[in-house]
């Protein structure tokens, strides 16, 4: 290897990408390329970042695999830290399994990490979790440790085992020290913020009250018929009726329980099921039919009377209904939910996360900005959204282990 | 071309704090060998680090019976082996993107890299007196009874080959085991060829054919 890239190298890992900047800023051979490209990350021009890194893996010969694989996982954690979640996932597995059978098994690990990181996001828990066993170095760098107890407890809070998500976050928190990386430690005191946040809001007989996500986990024990809006189910215990597709019928038995043991009159339930602002007979009518679907759907948990003016909840084997919310009702509450990351999202990764169309993203995101409850930095396809509160852009970038000594 | 598998006759290292090898040479009693930010002298015959130079040292390093020469950067610093100072120093021929340094004959030899070039310079001024083509990436030079060996080293595969001086051809040829990195080349003047091992933090010694072998 050639003195001056190591020189820079060197001065990369000691945390000065100024001082490596110096040394290649005006050399354009493979390695130099791939200096240029993480300095540059780390000094948070992404998009500089991932020309320079593609070119390197280009200039980089057929024979240095290992080289081009690293370079291949700095682009992807790159892409991961911008939320360029179209960014192609075969080309990062490739890349880890050429570290693999080369033997550089920290830098295999980190690109498995980013991969878990990405199904994380996507919601795609079950892979997270498979690839996250997949991953066996021992012992992980306590850097690679944070961001594997992270994924860890981002997986266990996305299933409410909120004793397992702060098991992690304390092991995290313990490897970050140990790390000495400033962002990581704040990284993970941010994660930690979740657990003593309101999660979700209980409604029960008319009140309401905020809930962490400890109180939500309990609640799943609870014998009470939980209308669940997260997850738009009805369940008592291991009984569970799924109306996700059903979004009229789901809203009547909200309406049912939020109200419950009082009953609901034809009207407040015509206006709040079928957003009709004027109820005529044709309403009526289709109440009855939805009723009926709700009672047929709903019949191993509870039963609906007709009453003088309206229905009531009855349940079966339980003297306590309880609707559990989201803590801010809000139109686009899935849309806010993700943003509440802190971190920039391109509309197009909303839409692949939330499994929406790109245009009603696009009009909840415009929506939302209207009111100031979501910003946008960026012009066409580079544009980003994020919630406010957020002081700068986290980077969270760790980039592959010592990229450039072979 | 005579073409064989290395014989690997010793491994020493890894050495504590040390990461990665970037040269070596040989002064008659110890192998120094380049870490980035020192310079450290082992003892060939216990492996063990006997004394250390704080002194940039990031690629070929070679020994002229007084000083050391070491590139750090885009230059080769010429330092005292006793006391560590840097004396003089001149620009590197490859402007940074040398590898190998070797001392004979009162030249230098400077391996440059990606350009798989092998550059003869005036220790005192820096000037190329002449190059010599390889047809591999040029990780140490070393000349030893009128030979002239490199290192190689282009993804997995590492080899010590020697050349023609003259004509840059392959004479002989001793490949390294798969994964194995040669990062500098220095001989013992006798059978023995130090290597250093790049990112495995290790010297390695391999023994050098006899010439009644080669022919």
């Amino acid at each position: 290897m050639e003195s001056l890239i190591i020189a820079a190298a060197r001065a990369l890992e000691a945390g000065d990408p100024l001082g490596a900047l110096n040394r290649v800023a005006l050399r354009n051979d493979a390695p130099s390329l791939a200096l240029r490209g993480i300095a540059m990350a780390q000094l948070g021009d992404l998009a500089k970042a991932k020309t320079l890194l593609r070119s390197a893996t280009r200039a980089f010969g057929q024979k240095e695999a290992v080289a081009r694989a690293r370079c291949v996982v700095a682009e992807a954690e790159i892409a991961l830290v911008s939320r360029d979640l179209s960014w192609p996932a075969k080309t990062l597995a490739g890349a880890r399994a050429t570290l693999e059978q080369h033997g550089d098994l920290a830098n295999a690990a980190h690109a498995g990490h980013i991969e878990a990181r990405r199904l994380l996001l996507l919601g795609r828990i079950d892979e997270a979790e498979r690839t996250l066993a997949g991953i066996n170095v021992s012992p992980l760098p306590p850097a690679s440790l944070v961001v594997r107890e992270l994924v860890v407890a981002g997986i266990a809070i996305r299933r409410l085992k909120t004793k397992d998500a702060r098991a992690a976050l304390d092991l995290a928190a313990k490897a970050a020290r140990q790390a000495k990386i400033p962002a990581l430690v704040a990284e993970v005191d941010s994660a930690n913020l979740v657990l003593e946040t309101p999660a979700a809001r209980l409604i029960a007989r008319g009140s309401e009250h905020p809930l962490l996500l400890g109180e939500v986990e309990r609640l799943a024990t609870s014998t009470a018929l939980v209308v669940d809006t997260f997850h738009h189910v009805v369940r008592r215990q291991g009984a569970v009726v799924r109306l996700g597709t059903r979004p009229v019928l789901f809203a009547l038995a909200r309406l049912l329980a939020q109200a419950w043991p009082a009953d609901v009159s034809r009207e407040a339930l015509i206006s709040g099921a079928f957003q009709a602002r004027h109820v005529d007979e044709s309403h009526r009518a289709r109440l009855r039919v939805e009723i009926g679907r709700l009672r047929t759907q709903l019949r191993p948990l509870a039963d609906i009377s007709a009453t003088k003016q309206g229905f009531v909840l009855a349940p079966r084997k339980t003297r306590d209904v309880l609707v559990l919310a989201r803590p801010v009702e809000e139109k686009h509450a899935a849309v806010l939910a993700c943003l509440a990351d802190g971190e920039p999202w391109s509309s197009s990764a909303l839409a692949l996360a939330l499994g929406m169309s790109a245009r009603t993203v696009q009009r909840a995101l415009e929506e939302l900005a209207r009111s100031n409850k979501v910003q946008s930095f960026g012009r066409g396809r580079a544009r980003r959204w994020l919630t406010p509160p957020v002081p700068g852009f986290p980077t969270r970038l760790l980039l592959p282990g010592p990229l450039l000594k072979a | 071309m005579k073409r064989s598998a290395a014989e690997i006759v010793r491994e020493y290292g890894p050495f504590p704090g040390v990461d990665a090898v970037h040269g070596v040479t040989y002064d008659g009693t110890h192998v120094w060998f380049a870490s980035g930010d020192r310079l450290n002298a082992v003892d060939p015959a216990n492996g063990k680090v006997a004394r250390s130079l704080d002194v940039a040292a990031h690629a070929g390093t070679a020994f002229d019976g007084r000083h050391l020469f070491q590139i750090a950067e885009d230059r080769i610093q010429k330092i005292d082996a006793v006391t560590g100072a840097v004396v003089s120093t001149i620009p590197a021929p490859g402007g940074g993107g040398d590898s190998g340094l070797a001392w004979a004959e009162g030249s230098l030899w400077v391996g440059q890299y990606r350009e798989r070039k092998i550059h003869q310079v005036d220790p005192d001024t820096g000037t190329v007196l002449r190059t010599i083509e390889s047809k591999r990436f040029v990780t140490g030079v070393t000349w030893v009874d009128g030979e002239l060996w490199h290192g190689t080293w282009e993804g997995d595969d590492s080899d010590i080959r020697r050349i023609d001086p003259d004509t840059g051809k392959v004479l002989e040829q001793l490949d390294l085991p798969a994964g194995t990195m040669v990062s500098g080349l220095e001989s013992d003047g006798g059978d023995r060829l130090f290597c250093g091992g790049g990112e495995a933090g290790k010297v390695r010694a391999v023994r050098r054919p006899r010439r009644s072998e080669v022919r």
